[in-house]
């Protein structure tokens, strides 16, 4: 049976590579959709409070598994949870996407309308104000919940090592632990994209939002169609 | 300028947007899945090329290594994604050394170690639990591969259910 400290180092590495290869493609349109709407302003901050608040989600729910020391009884807990983010993640970049080139009265009608308005202003003037970098955080803990494959094979070998806890207090340690490295290993293949399209070394953007808010909503749809069939 | 006018002008301007904005998730809602019916799916890069080579839902599969047959069952069917999973391997032919073990994964995408550790439970038969997961972009198929320390490799091909 493996160490745990060798299990710290596979779950790392396994992240690193995951990064690099399925997180890239699957929450890439993600990280490139928030850096496009923060218009090369507060990369790392924003982007290291989105993976902070990832990170802890992923801990949490391998503290979870710990403590359960079954993947398949917490899963089917949160199933619901999971598909309600990815609905609002896309619902989150499609507004994102309205708000950044102010098509439609949008940007306008929140400007005038948001810290007054009814709750649907308040909702969108919220949902547009993401540039602030503090509310990245718990989108993080939010669309950590998002379903994503390589996850869910992390959280089986942590509820694995949960079976083998001594007590409940040991499982929900070792999970929370054990998920957080692999989180924290996925971080430098999601901040390279996000680097990547923060689009500061563009000195012409214009053409490049339009364009980019177009790609925002049509992922963001596909988002929403993946959430609907989940 | 007449005020009523402007009046009537700024309210349509505040309203307008607002039933707007309250039908656009409502009919997103309604027609997307209309648009994109569970089954046709998107399909993923690669997707087309990767064939199935065993029908798991319909019984147990084979496959053969030198000396040895490899027969890979896996109960309950039909075989179900995010369900406990009971993995049954027989063997038939010069027995191994040490024990047999199955990777799961997708042929198409990298989703990280998910190892199905057996043990003997009678000559020659091995048996262990596992999980295999569902892929959000909506691929099916996965791939158990079966090891046998010192023997080779065979590969399943197969799609499991959502």
């Amino acid at each position: 049976m493996l160490s745990i400290d060798a299990l710290y180092l596979i779950f790392f590495t396994t992240g690193f590579t995951v990064g690099f290869g399925h997180c890239i493609g699957m929450c890439g349109p993600l990280v490139v959709s928030f850096s496009l709407n923060l218009k090369g302003e507060n990369i790392f901050i924003s982007h290291g409070l989105y993976n902070a608040g990832r990170i802890l989600t992923y801990a949490v729910l391998g503290g979870l598994m710990g403590i359960a020391g079954s993947f398949t009884v917490v899963s089917a807990r949160i199933a619901g949870l999971q598909q309600a983010a990815l609905i609002v993640a896309g619902m989150l970049i499609i507004v994102m996407g309205l708000a950044m080139i102010e098509w439609l009265p949008f940007g306008k009608y929140v400007k005038r309308e948001g810290k007054t308005g009814g709750i649907l202003a308040r909702g969108f003037y919220k949902l547009s104000a993401v540039r602030s970098p503090y509310a990245f955080f718990p989108i993080g803990l939010l669309l950590g919940l998002l379903p994503c494959g390589p996850v869910y094979t992390a959280l089986i070998a942590t509820a694995g090592a949960g079976i083998e806890a001594p007590n409940a207090l040991y499982g929900f340690l070792s999970g929370a632990g054990l998920m957080a490295v692999f989180g924290l290993g996925t971080v430098p293949a999601l901040l390279l994209a996000a680097k990547l399209a923060g689009l500061g070394w563009l000195t012409s953007r214009r053409l490049i939002y339009r364009i980019g808010s177009v790609l925002m909503i049509l992922v963001g749809v596909f988002y929403v169609i993946r959430g609907i069939r989940y | 300028m007449d005020p009523i006018k402007t009046d009537r002008a700024l309210r349509n301007r505040t309203v307008i947007p607002r039933i707007f904005y309250f039908f656009l998730p409502v009919l997103m809602l309604l027609l997307l899945p209309r648009m994109f019916p569970p089954g046709v799916g998107i399909p993923a890069a690669g997707a087309a090329e990767i064939m199935t080579d065993c029908s798991i839902h319909a019984g147990s599969c084979s496959r053969r290594l030198p000396g040895i047959e490899i027969t890979l069952d896996i109960a309950p069917k039909p075989v179900r994604a995010m369900r406990d999973l009971l993995f049954r391997i027989s063997l038939a032919g010069e027995a191994p050394d040490r024990t047999p073990y199955i990777d799961l994964g997708m042929p198409a995408m990298k989703m990280g170690p998910n190892r199905v550790i057996l043990k003997k439970t009678s000559r020659n038969v091995y048996e262990g639990k596992g999980v295999i997961v569902r892929c959000p972009s909506g691929r099916r198929t996965w791939q158990a591969t079966v090891t046998i320390p010192g023997r080779g490799k065979a590969d399943f091909v197969f799609d499991v259910v959502y």
